[in-house]
Order: structure tokens, then C-alpha cells, then sequence
């Protein structure tokens, strides 16, 4: 049994409930107080993980810490459509870890405003800000592009890919550190495709989606 | 640089709450806003509190002498939290009865960063309507999404507003009936800025579980909500009653940041009540009857 | 400037920008819109906050017929925004118009254009072609309008077919406060591009450009690369010019109030209103033997709101005024549709609507009355129909089909041909149960078997010939159903009316009495006072001239009170009821 050491409101544990969701697999959690107790820095979480980072995922005697690594994990392990992180198509893998660590400077940036808004965290919320709004510019063109040439997703497959799981969770929360989506409607779009994928699951802060038109 | 950002005597007069005691480390100057304003606090080892208005001297993170600090703010403690006043507050904080019985859990759940006013924030705490949508599957679920008759008063000698018999149908309400049954909730908004929330104990059909919300106002839209459960549960982890609260709160979070304007309009005519928000409309004309000015848009005279 | 501004229009999207069953989040010139597309096509600009408590309705769900907001659920209609459905309390039809703030939608050369309160038509652009253009990726500028045409008069960018060359040259075609066509010629190749600047707030603004031309195929991309490229190191400059110039307070937009009544509680009573409406008849056919189907458009503006249930009155051409049920699906706000059905005893209703009145033809209809409202909080809901009862059940379940509850449709007719309106029926697929051809024993045992499940929060529905709605009606309360979960409505009123009797009306709040005469009704007597009451049928079925009772005996004549709402004494129907008691108290 997959065990996800957790905590409901962060985007990055949500990444992996959302992608186990989509994979219809089942795991259980163990709740970690991130906030307010800061458990992930206690004594026993970091021998889990040193860098006292959520989430840390155990599967099979395997302990894996990054969400972006785990969710490469998951979708190699789990995925037998082969789709999310397709092993042997060498392009669409550099695709995606680009993204990913696009993934990552969102967290760096749009998570790090909404931990200073919603969680008090002491740092330079002016400059996450303005670093979010430039990743922001760059999906919505990216996104943009991509629908004048007929593809919905973040990587030019025709079906999502653990890209599109990497980069959702900390956009779609990014209002509550103050960072509107009003000026890209190209992301505003792709977050109801995402939001209509089979298995999809919200988490706090996040609404779903209406049911798409039937064609 | 020293202009008083809030002018409304009411608010200014009020008891604020401004961190849990539990989590203020001892020796050590922690700082926040209340209206506008920089504050610090410190504790001793038990919880002998002082609050000052920010100095340069007596920077966050500095460990300090409590009996050293001068010029310090009125502070008292209650119900978990650190409370302070930029005025001359009363005597009281208002009463939690249930707070002193020893069976009780107490604890802070969560203080979160809001981007809204602290009166839009306890109108969405006084609000059944939004359950079967905003907290889908826990506290409501569709299609049972009436909201039946109660009884709201605004009692006098208490000064604070009373909403009873409040029923909403809750899915999984108990573990003895797989379907959902009518769950009774009793509200108190015994001050502008806070409420009380009386939930029928799944565990004691006699008692309730108290849940409250204390919003310290740092600006007109911006809050820090501190989340209190009082509740009888002898089986779960702190941890896990917390994720349950911080998970309700997170849900109606993305909300209150959407609402427009973000200071609650006291005009009757600013938004279209229905007899479900009859708490609101008490909470509302009870505010204009206080003379509040500050996170709402007062009524034009 | 930006006063002014106000009566002009403005795009404030792109066509493309609005798929089906999404809410876009558009802005103008401080004041927020949700702009959504509803399946029909029509593009909805609204004030982006529910009249509710003000959440963003950009968050909101679009279902393609209606959008929904996040908080209560309160659903509004497309075309309309009137609100058909308030989930808190189910049993009540919204008794007041609650109509969110809507703003004019054109779509014009890609682009879709609103304004405030605009003066005239969306403009004529010279050069431009509805049939041959290229949207450009649209740029928001975290500057101000006015700064950001500045720039664009000094911009630059190559012809379509000319992209690697030199730098074309460029001419300024036209220029205006908030837009400005621009020519660029290379060697023989010339492209306009057309650059609309919309004033979001005071410091912000979006470029949305229009190319005179389309380009086919991979140069087409490349071409909207070219330009995004090019007006995005535009847009970095005016943004660093506006940063480094003091910012100007964003505007503050003005919220409209809502009207008195809707401050106040709203009462538990229902009053239409009287205003008449004139429509066209834009279709008329048959619907199924004997049935008439009626498609109404209004004459100029839109369709009042509706909810399902509901019914207008039609004024015929001969006078007559009949009521008929609306049957249209939610969000089909541009018409009304209703179906009659040919009586053979017609005073002259039914037969003039099928004889006399054709396509083309005007008539007066008044605003729908929901005297028939549809909770939507069962756990499953049956609606029982019997030949043309079928209209109002049809509207609600095309309703409760759309928010995907749970239903069935019981729809008793005689023969296959006979069920009215297949192309709304065949969308419901199994829910439909039709029963077919039935004797009234044979009706009565369905009607049991269908009626032999209830259970809590179940609720039933039942529309038909007097006589099978007394059927049905017992077997409900034989079965167990509660009263308040079996909801009716007849056609009409086939009790003997007794206006025998005389007695004295009292109406509390106009401080007035009045004497009844045998053949008067209460109603008539009321009229002739001047007093305002409205009502629809006048013959007890539809419930619109309700009046409480304060004191005095009731003498009902009518078939809209249920049984226990007859016992209690305390409502009657003003157009047939009258006293047993010498003396009558109303709250009117």
C-alpha cells in the first residue's frame, strides 16, 4: 500500500492525490501539522526527508521526497496506458521535465505568496509576485499558441501528461497569494480542461468544474 | 510617522485577538498588525503576556525581558489566544461558558491570512446556505440544500446576536445511520469581530461542540482568522481535528477572497437577502446600530 | 476621458476567448464582467457579482443554459440573468424579478464588444472584413490606455507575406483615442493592422489587433508569433515608462442597488404582474395530434424571466384569454413555447389558437406566473402527466435533467402520436415513461405501481385531466405520500361554481369593506373598489389571485388548495371562493 505523508492545504500533496486520483489507485495518508505545528520539521519527519519538505511518499519499501520526482514515479509505475509519462518517447520526456521544472518555479514563487498571505511566512512577497506573473505570462502564450495549433495541453501530446498535474495545483491557488489570473485567459481555459480529466478531485481552495458541452 | 490608520472608536475599543499563546514562543518578540498598526508581544515560561506597539528597539525573533517592556498595550488572555486593545477596551471579554469544562479539547486549529473583511468573514461563518456547495460532502451535500426556518435575536443585555434552531441536513452525520440527518447549530456573534458556533457532539447527544472563529482585523480587507475548537473527542489526534477545521476553512477561503466589495455593505440595498440570511441581517443592522465604520461601507445617512 | 469613454464600445475579448461551458473574466475600465457563451450561442456580459452576497460570478459554472455561483447556488438564466432557482429555499418560487446588472454583447470582426451604456452601434472599421481577418493573441499592459496608443503609433511589425524581410514601412491609417490602424508595405506586400486598446482600469490596459487578412496555413502561426513578439517588447516598454510614473488610484466602479423590494424579506406570497407583452408568432406546428405547438418571440427586448412550472396568459384575437404552461428547457430564454390542445367543447380558446392564429401573427401575453413551482431538493422526483398536462412537467423536467437529479417522467396519452413535443421529449431518453392506450382501471393500477415507492424526500408532480389527477392524488395518499410532497396543478376548474351566497369582505390592509352579492365574485367586487389584485385563470386552477384569510369561513370552490391548506382556513382563491361566515377578513 502507497503511503503520502500529508497536508490538505498544500498544493504539492495535492499534486500526488490528484494524480493517484486520475491513476485510480488507492494509498493511505498519514497527516503531517505542517501548520500550525511544523511537524515537517520535527525530529521524525526529517529522518523521512532532511530538506523538512512536504510531500514524502512511501511505496514498496521506497521512500521518494519532490513531488515532481514522485509524480515521474507514479506515472511510470501505475500508468499502464503508458500516456502521462510515456517512457519511450524521448522528446515528449524532455518536454516534460522542462515543465516540471517550470512546476517547480511556480512552487518557488506563486506557493511562496500564498505561504506569505495565508501562513505568514517572512519573504519577499513583492518579488514572488512579479515572478509568478512572469511564469504566468509565459504558460498563458505557450497555452495560447498550443490552442491555435489544436493542442489542449501543456506538452504537445494529445492527452495530458504529468506536466499538466505539476504546474495546476499551485496556479489554480495562486489568487490566495494575491497573484489574479484575470490577464491570462489561455491558463484560465487550461484550468477547466484540467478540471474536466476523468478522476479529477479538488482540494480545499479549489472549485470544480461544470460538465463539459456534449458534442 | 504615527497616523492613527483607524478611526472607528468602536473597533478601536474592542478587545483583538493576536496569536495563541501556545504557539508564542517564550522570551521571544513576535510581531503582527492589528487595524493597520505593528504590535509585539512576549510571554514569560507561564504565560504572563506583554504587548507594546512595535519599536525599533525590540525587533521580531529578539529575546527579551518581559518585566523590561514600558508603554505596553492592555493584554489579556482567553480561550487560547492573546488579546490586546488600541483603545480603552472593557473590563470583559465576552463569555465561553463551555471553555472551562475540564473533558473538553481545546486547541487552535489554524490562524490563516484572509484577503477580506473581518465582517464579510463572520457573516460566512453564520451561513448554512453555502454548505451543500462550498463544503460538498462534509457539512452538506445536493440536492438537500434547504435552509428551514430559525430564530435569530439580538438580545439586549448580552448584547450579542442569537441565531437557534438552525438545522442542516449533513451527510454522514452520524456513524450509526449511513445516510445524513438534520444537524443543529446554535450561533453567537457576541462581538463585531467574533463567533461561536454550538454543533450537536456526534459523541454526546447533551452536548455540543463549540467552534469559533476570532478575526483580528489587520486592515479593512485584510484579517487573520484564529480558528478555536472547544470539542469533545477523546479518539483523535490534535492533528487531525485540525486538518478537518483547516479543511472546512480552506474551502471557504477562495470565497471570501472573491467577494466584492470586500468591506460588507451595510445599505439594505446592497445585496439581495433572502429569509436564509436573516442571521445576516441582524449581524448587519446591528453593526449599523454600534456605529461600526471599520470593514464595512456604512449606509448612506 | 475615460467619462466619455463609457458610451463607446469597447472589445473586451476575443470570440475566441469564449468556449462553450467557460466564464471569462473581462474588465472595463475599473468595472469587473463574467462573460459567458451559452450553448445557444449567446454571449452574456454581466456585472462579474451575484446579487446574493457578492461572490465573482467569474468563478461561477456556466452549464450551458444558465450560470451557476459557487456560493448558494443561485442560477441565473441566459439572455435574461434573472435568477430561476434559489437551492436555500426550495418550495418557494422567487417571488421577486432578482436580475443581475447585464451589459450589451456584439460580436464583431473577432472580437467581442461591450460598453456601460453605449450611444449608437458598434463602429464600421475601414479596411476590416468580418469574412478575412486574424485575431492577434490579445496583450494585456499593466499601463494606461492612453500611454500604451502612444507606443502604438511608433510601432512596428512586417506584412504577412514579407516576415523575414527588412523592416516594412509603416503608415498610420487612422488614429483615435482608444484605437489605431496601422499599413506596413514591403516589396509589393502590404498588411492593416487594426490595434483596439481597452481600458481596464486606470493603469491597465489590453491590446487586441486585428490583421485586415487571414493566413492559411503554417504562416499563420507564424505571423501571430511575429506579432505577439513585436507587441510584447511594446508592452515592456509601456510598462516600464508606467512604472516609473506615479500610479493613478484605480477606479472604484459603482454597484447599482437592487430595487426596495428586494432589500426587504421577501413574502411568501406570489404576485405577478399585469404588464402585457406583445410576441410574434415565429413558428407554429403540429406537436402531436390535436396539440398545437406555439413558438413566441418578443416583439423588441427580451422575454421576462421564467421558472419551471410557470404559465403566461395569452390574449387572443377574439378576446379571450387563456392560460397555457411554458414547456421551454432552462436557458432557452429567447422564446416562450407552449402547446394547445384543440377542445372539442372550445369556447372559442383552443379554436381560434389553432384556427385563427397564424405565424406572423402578433399577440399580448402576460409575464409567466409560477403558481406551480418545482423544488429541486428530492432525492428523486416523479411527475405524473395525463395529455396535455404534460407542458409545465416538461419544463421541469428538462430542469431538473440539467442539473443531472434524479427523475421520471410518467406521461399518460392515449396513442404514441398523441405524446406532444417528441424533439423534447426524446432528449430525456429512460427517465421518459410513457404508458399508452390505458383504460382508467388500467391507469389506476400503474399509478400505483409507479406510486408504490416513496420514500423521504421524494416529491411527485401531477398535471392532467381533473379526473386522473383525483386518481392520482388518492392513490398517493392511499400509498403513504405525505401531502406536502404531492404538488398539482389542473388545467381547470370542473366544479359546479355556487355564487349564491352574499356576505362582507373586509380587507385589512386598505382599510376597506366590501359587500359580495350573490353572482359576484370577490375578485369583481375588489376590481369595481379599485382595488389591485392579480389573477390569471378566474376559475380556481392556476392560484395567482391567492389572498390570506384573517378571519371568517372560507367556502372553497376552487381545485388549486391542497386538502389541509383548505381545512386550515387561511388561504382562498379570490376569483371563485367566497364565505360561509357572514363576514370575510383578508390581508390584502
Amino acid at each position: 500500500m502507497i503511503t503520502l505523508y500529508d497536508y490538505e492545504l498544500s498544493g504539492n500533496c495535492y499534486k500526488l492525490r490528484l494524480m493517484m486520483s486520475f491513476l485510480g489507485i488507492g494509498y493511505k495518508t498519514v497527516p503531517v501539522d505542517f501548520y500550525p505545528g511544523r511537524e515537517h520539521k520535527s525530529e521524525w519527519f526529517l529522518k523521512l526527508n532532511p530538506l523538512g519538505q512536504l510531500p514524502v511518499l512511501e511505496d514498496d519499501g521506497l521512500l521518494l521526497r519532490d513531488a515532481q520526482a514522485i509524480l515521474v514515479y507514479l506515472a511510470s509505475k501505475y500508468d499502464p496506458s503508458n500516456r502521462w509519462y510515456p517512457r519511450d518517447n524521448p522528446a515528449l520526456l524532455g518536454e516534460i521535465s522542462q515543465w516540471l521544472a517550470f512546476a517547480d518555479g511556480i512552487t518557488g514563487t506563486a506557493s511562496a505568496a500564498r505561504l506569505h498571505d495565508g501562513l505568514f511566512y517572512e519573504l519577499d512577497i513583492d518579488a514572488a509576485r512579479v515572478g509568478a506573473h512572469r511564469l504566468f505570462r509565459i504558460l498563458d502564450e505557450h497555452l495560447w499558441f498550443g490552442e491555435q495549433e489544436g493542442r489542449d495541453w501543456i506538452c504537445s501530446a494529445n492527452h495530458p501528461t504529468i506536466a499538466d498535474v505539476a504546474c495546476f495545483p499551485y496556479v489554480i491557488l495562486s489568487e490566495e497569494g494575491g497573484i489574479p489570473r484575470q490577464d491570462y485567459p489561455a491558463i484560465r481555459r487550461w484550468c477547466d480542461r484540467v478540471k474536466r480529466i476523468k478522476g479529477f478531485i479538488v482540494m480545499s481552495g479549489v472549485f470544480p468544474a461544470g460538465p463539459a458541452k456534449a458534442a | 510617522m504615527n497616523t492613527r490608520k483607524c478611526t472607528d472608536p468602536v473597533v478601536l475599543n474592542l478587545w483583538h485577538p493576536i496569536g495563541a499563546i501556545d504557539e508564542t514562543p517564550a522570551g521571544i518578540v513576535v510581531e503582527t498588525v492589528l487595524l493597520e498598526e505593528r504590535v509585539s508581544l512576549a510571554k514569560t515560561a507561564d504565560n504572563v503576556v506583554a504587548v507594546w506597539r512595535s519599536r525599533p528597539d525590540l525587533r521580531a525573533g529578539d529575546t527579551v525581558e518581559i518585566a523590561s517592556i514600558a508603554d505596553r498595550l492592555p493584554a489579556k488572555l482567553a480561550y487560547g489566544y492573546v488579546w490586546t486593545s488600541l483603545g480603552s477596551p472593557p473590563q470583559d471579554i465576552f463569555p465561553i461558558p463551555e471553555y472551562a469544562e475540564g473533558d473538553r479539547r481545546k486547541l487552535n486549529a489554524a490562524t490563516i491570512g484572509v484577503n477580506v473583511s473581518a465582517p464579510r468573514a463572520i457573516e460566512n461563518f453564520l451561513d448554512m446556505g453555502h454548505f451543500p456547495y462550498v463544503h460538498t460532502d462534509i457539512l452538506g451535500v445536493e440536492p438537500h440544500t434547504e435552509v428551514k426556518e430559525y430564530d435569530v435575536e439580538i438580545s439586549v443585555d448580552r448584547d450579542e446576536i442569537l441565531a437557534t434552531r438552525c438545522r442542516f441536513f449533513q451527510p454522514m452525520a452520524s456513524t450509526a445511520s449511513d445516510g445524513g440527518a438534520d444537524v443543529d447549530y446554535v450561533y453567537r456573534v457576541p462581538h463585531p469581530f467574533c463567533s461561536v458556533l454550538y454543533k450537536s457532539s456526534p459523541l454526546d447527544e447533551t452536548r455540543r461542540d463549540v467552534i469559533a472563529v476570532f478575526l483580528q482585523p489587520v486592515d479593512q480587507e485584510h484579517v487573520r482568522a484564529h480558528m478555536m475548537l472547544c470539542v469533545l473527542d477523546e479518539d483523535n489526534e490534535d492533528k487531525v481535528i485540525k486538518r478537518f477545521q483547516q479543511t472546512i476553512f480552506g474551502q471557504d477561503k477562495p470565497i471570501l477572497e472573491n467577494q466584492v466589495p470586500k468591506r460588507l455593505p451595510l445599505d439594505p440595498r446592497a445585496e439581495t437577502p433572502i429569509r436564509a440570511d436573516k442571521s445576516a441581517i441582524a449581524y448587519r443592522r446591528w453593526l449599523s446600530q454600534k456605529g461600526v465604520t471599520y470593514g464595512v461601507i456604512p449606509a448612506a445617512a | 476621458m475615460l467619462e466619455e469613454a463609457r458610451n463607446r464600445w469597447h472589445p473586451i475579448a476575443s470570440t475566441s476567448d469564449l468556449p462553450h461551458r467557460h466564464v471569462f473574466h473581462g474588465q472595463l475600465m475599473g468595472r469587473e464582467f463574467a462573460v459567458w457563451r451559452a450553448d445557444d450561442g449567446f454571449v452574456n456580459v454581466w456585472e462579474n457579482r451575484c446579487l446574493h452576497r457578492g461572490v465573482r460570478l467569474s468563478i461561477g459554472i456556466n452549464d450551458g443554459r444558465e450560470l451557476k455561483c459557487q456560493y448558494h447556488g443561485w442560477r441565473y438564466a441566459n439572455r435574461t440573468a434573472g435568477c430561476t432557482y434559489i437551492p436555500a429555499h426550495p418550495a418557494d418560487a422567487p417571488a421577486r424579478t432578482i436580475t443581475n446588472r447585464t451589459f450589451p454583447a456584439v460580436e464583431r470582426y473577432g472580437l467581442v464588444w461591450s460598453a456601460e451604456e453605449p450611444i449608437g452601434e458598434v463602429p464600421d472599421i475601414a479596411g476590416l472584413a468580418e469574412c478575412d481577418l486574424l485575431v492577434l493573441r490579445a496583450i494585456p499592459v499593466n499601463a494606461p490606455a492612453g500611454r500604451v496608443i502612444e507606443r502604438l503609433k511608433a510601432h512596428r511589425f512586417q506584412p504577412s507575406g514579407k516576415l523575414d524581410a527588412a523592416d516594412g514601412e509603416i503608415s498610420v491609417e487612422a488614429a483615435q483615442e482608444f484605437s489605431i490602424a496601422l499599413r506596413s508595405r514591403y516589396g509589393g506586400s502590404e498588411t492593416l493592422a487594426v490595434f483596439f486598446v481597452q481600458p481596464v482600469d486606470s493603469n491597465r490596459s489590453v491590446i487586441r489587433g486585428v490583421l485586415d487578412h487571414g493566413v492559411q496555413g503554417a504562416g499563420r502561426i507564424a505571423v501571430l508569433r511575429h506579432h505577439n513578439e513585436r507587441l510584447s517588447a511594446l508592452r515592456d516598454l509601456a510598462e516600464r515608462e508606467a512604472a516609473a510614473a506615479p500610479a493613478p488610484a484605480p477606479i472604484e466602479p459603482v454597484y447599482e442597488r437592487v430595487s426596495p423590494e428586494l432589500a426587504e424579506l421577501p413574502e411568501l406570497t406570489t404576485h405577478g404582474r399585469k404588464a402585457a407583452l406583445r410576441v410574434t408568432v415565429s413558428k407554429k406546428w403540429p406537436a402531436a395530434d390535436g396539440i398545437a405547438g406555439f413558438e413566441l418571440r418578443p416583439v423588441k427586448g427580451l422575454l421576462p424571466t421564467f421558472h419551471p412550472g410557470a404559465h403566461i396568459d395569452v390574449h387572443m384575437p377574439n378576446g379571450e384569454i387563456r392560460q397555457y404552461s411554458i414547456t421551454n428547457g432552462p436557458g432557452e430564454t429567447d422564446r416562450f413555447v407552449i402547446g394547445v390542445k384543440l377542445e372539442r367543447d372550445s369556447k372559442g380558446g383552443s379554436k381560434c389558437m389553432h384556427e385563427t392564429v397564424r405565424e406572423g401573427d402578433v399577440l399580448a401575453i402576460s409575464e409567466p406566473r409560477n403558481n406551480f413551482p418545482l423544488r429541486r431538493d428530492a432525492v428523486k422526483t416523479l411527475f405524473v402527466a395525463g395529455g396535455i398536462g404534460i407542458t409545465p412537467l416538461l419544463a421541469m423536467a428538462q430542469a431538473l435533467k440539467n442539473q443531472n437529479l434524479a427523475y421520471e417522467l410518467h406521461y399518460f396519452a392515449q396513442t404514441e402520436a398523441q405524446l406532444a413535443f417528441p424533439d423534447r421529449l426524446e432528449p430525456l431518453g429512460n427517465a421518459l415513461k410513457p404508458h399508452l392506450g390505458l383504460s382508467p382501471e388500467q391507469t389506476g393500477a400503474a399509478l400505483r405501481e409507479l406510486l408504490s415507492s416513496y420514500k423521504r424526500d421524494m416529491h411527485l408532480y401531477i398535471c392532467g385531466p381533473g379526473p386522473m389527477l383525483e386518481a392520482a392524488r388518492a392513490v398517493a395518499a392511499e400509498q403513504g405520500w405525505p401531502e406536502t410532497a404531492v404538488h398539482f396543478e389542473y388545467f381547470k376548474n370542473t366544479n359546479m361554481i355556487d355564487d349564491s351566497s352574499s356576505f362582507q369582505v373586509a380587507l385589512a390592509r386598505s382599510c376597506v369593506t366590501l359587500k359580495v352579492p350573490a353572482g359576484k365574485t370577490i375578485l369583481e367586487a375588489m376590481r369595481e373598489a379599485g382595488i389591485d389584485m392579480p389573477s390569471s385563470c378566474e376559475q380556481g386552477a392556476c392560484g395567482t389571485c391567492l389572498a390570506t384569510v384573517i378571519e371568517g369561513e372560507p367556502d372553497h370552490q376552487d381545485v388549486y388548495l391542497s386538502r389541509s391548506e383548505r381545512e386550515s382556513g387561511t388561504k382562498i382563491m379570490t376569483c371563485v371562493s367566497r364565505a360561509k361566515s357572514a363576514r370575510l377578513v383578508l390581508d390584502i
